[in-house]
């Protein structure tokens, strides 16, 4: 009797144990010498150093799948190089663009938050940061710094208000991709200018055209299954007549115009465009890359590179066929104006100021050290300054030197940052939507443009 | 001696009453923690505008706002609209065909009956991504085998977006949530009529009762708890349609639902001021419609 008492009391014990295991004992205290928790990425052989003083030994970075950044083997050898050298552990967790939105969004409200995040500025700074749960780097950002980051980055990661709350990495200009070997096939190569990536909407409509004439089916997809890699179709529709779709101020939407509503009955009219609204970005890629599709309006030079992240080679299809990367196509001689795309680090105002100090010696390591040249080449992007330290960054990679001088000068300004962001971009899937279901197309604009800026304003 | 046999029994009664008590600490615990908390805060949250950035945006009392704003968004129409239409599709459809199974597998012997359970049974053991993913391979617009299968059969000329076009999408929705509800309620049907009183169904064919008497008069009587246990199960789960609009769909092509607009609302929304606030009252709504819905269905078997 006295054992099986022992026995239940151990049980007893055990199961307490365990649930108090449970509760939460997965963050960073903060506190010099707190338990770190379990993580793959910390230093393996090397003798790590002590943090400073006041400064926390253990970190969590959460980070969206951003270029290569979303490659755990890529990453962690930077990462355990930075455990090395400052002695702070990172837990790195990987998120996805279907569901990361939800996981910081719970984790903010359960007073969770990650202490650095890796995305870009309509989330850091127009979502989390004027809403107050980011820390403020401007103190980070010296005239050194001004001088060396690309100013339209900084800006980008800038508030209306002047805080600072996205230490700007990388960028990109968000291109289309074309399948050149179909185009060959299809006769119409005379349309891409191999030299200049640039063509008009003639040229395009005319490849559309003659890949539709050879092949039959759907050329390309505007796809709108949702929000993923939504840039595509913007900048598509945008570049069509030349127009913007926010204000100067990024304070409203503005595409209720005849530009927006001309290119989308041109390209609703288009045989072989297809309004899908089964796609979204990534499922079109998957479907360029397989050779379905021949045109992909979510593209860019990590693409360009690893195409469908497949690790198959670059600038080639599953089948080995060549893609070409293009500019959105424009009205002859207009200038294109491509997707931006900014990214950058930012620390979750967690309250404690020991986690929040090694926050930022993490942002300082990745974003203005001699490792910046090295987290930049991780993305497969570019980076967002032209020194650090002293050192100058520049790519090595002949299809990134290649894609800057062609696709760079043509990136448009970041307007991802107007206010209401989240919501408009749910209205402009929708809104794509309604037109590729046969709707009103000024109607559907107009109607949509509204609830984007009713949202915006109600925020 | 037989003034304390009373008074003994009491004392057991009470021991047995604490230990009963004892032993149903720890669901009560869970169940208040996670079932009855989480409520009551959802009906409180629904008359404020909470949301998620309290740093910047206080929460405030807005008595019932939220509720008044429901019934003027035409999203939050659509969403109920099409959540109905699941429910009253699905709900007599999973019922009638499981029963239909139910009668024609129960009297099937051993190994034969297993093999039809499992195969039933599968879709709900199976975990729902996966049955979704291999589902959206299958209704793919450009490489999916039933249109596949439709061209090559002659009956379509052009490739169906089934989930991408708005005449089709929530019947394709609907079509998974069938083949993943009916499962269970066949395995019910198939144990409740191997329950059914034998001497009664006898008696029955010797009065001269035919199959369908039999069925109706006899079985169909005693199976009415599992029925009734069936229909509100099915309704919950239908009226929760969640996890398949999230990975087909994300609400698009027609096919919103409460369930998804609610999650919509409080995790993407964030920006809009008290999102969390009307996402619970949305919450709020939907649970007095099923609760309304199961009482109906409640009330309706008791009668029968």
């Amino acid at each position: 009797m006295k054992m099986k008492k022992l026995i239940a009391g151990a049980l007893a014990m055990a199961m307490a144990l365990s649930l108090v295991a449970c509760g939460g004992g997965d963050k960073p205290t903060g506190s010099q010498g707190a338990t770190p928790p379990a993580t793959g990425s910390q230093s393996g052989s090397q003798t790590p150093s002590t943090p400073t003083e006041n400064v926390a030994d253990a970190i969590t970075v959460w980070v969206y799948p951003v270029g290569g950044w979303g490659d755990e083997a890529k990453v962690k050898p930077l990462i355990d190089k930075f455990t090395a050298d400052t002695g702070i552990k990172v837990s790195m967790e990987w998120l996805a663009y279907a569901d990361g939105d939800d996981k910081v969004n719970s984790a903010l409200t359960g007073g969770n938050a990650p202490d650095v995040i890796m995305e870009g500025p309509e989330r850091l700074v127009a979502n989390w940061g004027v809403n107050g749960h980011m820390v403020d780097l401007a103190d980070m950002i010296d005239a050194e710094d001004r001088a060396e980051i690309l100013p339209a980055a900084l800006e980008a990661g800038t508030s209306a208000d002047g805080k600072v709350y996205l230490y700007p990495m990388f960028n990109v200009a968000h291109c289309m991709a074309v399948n050149y070997t179909a185009v060959k096939e299809a006769g119409a190569e005379a349309n891409i200018d191999l030299e200049t990536r640039t063509w008009t909407v003639d040229q395009f409509d005319a490849t559309v055209k003659a890949l539709h004439d050879k092949f039959g089916g759907t050329v390309a997809a505007v796809y709108c299954a949702g929000q993923g890699g939504d840039q595509g179709t913007r900048e598509l529709i945008r570049n069509r007549y030349g127009t913007k779709l926010t204000n100067a101020d990024h304070t409203a939407y503005t595409w209720n115009t005849p530009e927006v509503i001309n290119a989308l009955t041109d390209l609703k009219n288009l045989p072989g465009i297809q309004f899908d609204a089964s796609l979204q970005g990534g499922d079109e890629i998957a479907k360029f890359y397989q050779g379905v599709l021949k045109m992909a309006f979510c593209w860019n030079a990590a693409q360009q590179l690893d195409p469908n992240s497949a690790g198959t080679g670059e600038g080639k299809t599953l089948t080995g066929d060549e893609i070409v990367y293009m500019t959105f196509p424009t009205q002859p001689g207009k200038s294109p104006e491509e997707g931006s795309g900014v990214w950058g680090l930012g620390a979750f105002d967690t309250g404690d100021e020991a986690r929040i100090a090694a926050a930022k010696q993490f942002i300082k390591y990745m974003c203005d050290s001699e490792n910046c040249a090295q987290a930049g080449d991780i993305s497969n992007f570019f980076s967002c300054r032209s020194k650090a330290e002293g050192v100058e960054i520049k790519s090595s990679n002949p299809l990134l030197v290649e894609y800057y001088g062609k696709m760079m000068p043509y990136m448009g300004e970041y307007y991802q940052i107007t206010k209401g962001w989240a919501g408009a971009r749910t209205e402009w899937w929708n809104m794509l939507q309604r037109v590729g279901a046969g709707d009103d197309i000024a109607a559907t604009v107009a109607k949509y443009e509204a609830n984007a800026n009713a949202a915006a304003t109600a925020g | 001696m037989a003034n304390s046999q009373p008074k003994m029994s009491r004392a057991l009664q009470r021991r047995e009453n604490i230990a009963g008590y004892l032993f149903m600490l720890p669901s009560l615990f869970f169940f208040i923690g996670f079932v009855v908390a989480p409520m009551i805060i959802c009906i409180g949250y629904g008359f404020t505008d909470a949301n998620m950035n309290s740093k910047t945006a206080s929460t405030t009392f807005v008595g019932l706002h939220n509720f008044i704003t429901l019934w003027q968004d035409e999203t939050f129409l659509l969403a109920l609209k099409n959540t109905f239409m699941i429910v009253l599709v699905s709900v007599p459809a999973v019922c009638f065909f499981s029963l239909w199974v139910g009668s024609a597998i129960y009297h099937l012997k051993g190994p034969v009956l297993s093999a039809f359970r499992c195969i039933f049974y599968l879709p709900v053991v199976t975990g729902s991504v996966a049955v979704t993913v291999v589902w959206k391979w299958m209704y793919d617009n450009y490489t999916g085998i039933l249109n596949y299968v439709l061209k090559g059969a002659g009956l379509i000329e052009e490739n169906i977006n089934f989930l991408g076009d708005e005449r089709f999408a929530l019947w394709c929705i609907i079509l998974i949530l069938f083949t993943t509800s009916v499962g269970q309620p066949i395995v019910l049907y198939v144990s409740a009529l191997g329950n059914v009183d034998t001497t009664l169904i006898e008696a029955a064919q010797v009065d001269g009762a035919n199959d369908i008497q039999v069925f109706w008069k006899v079985k169909w009587p005693q199976m009415m708890p599992t029925t009734l246990y069936i229909l509100v199960i099915t309704t919950i789960n239908s009226f929760q349609c969640f996890a398949l609009i999230q990975l087909l769909t994300q609400g698009g092509s027609g096919t919103n639902t409460v369930m998804y607009y609610i999650y919509f609302t409080a995790f993407k929304l964030t920006e809009q001021r008290g999102h969390f606030g009307y996402a619970n009252a949305m919450g709020v709504v939907l649970a007095i419609f099923i609760g309304l819905l199961s009482a109906v269905q409640f009330k309706l078997a008791k009668e029968k």
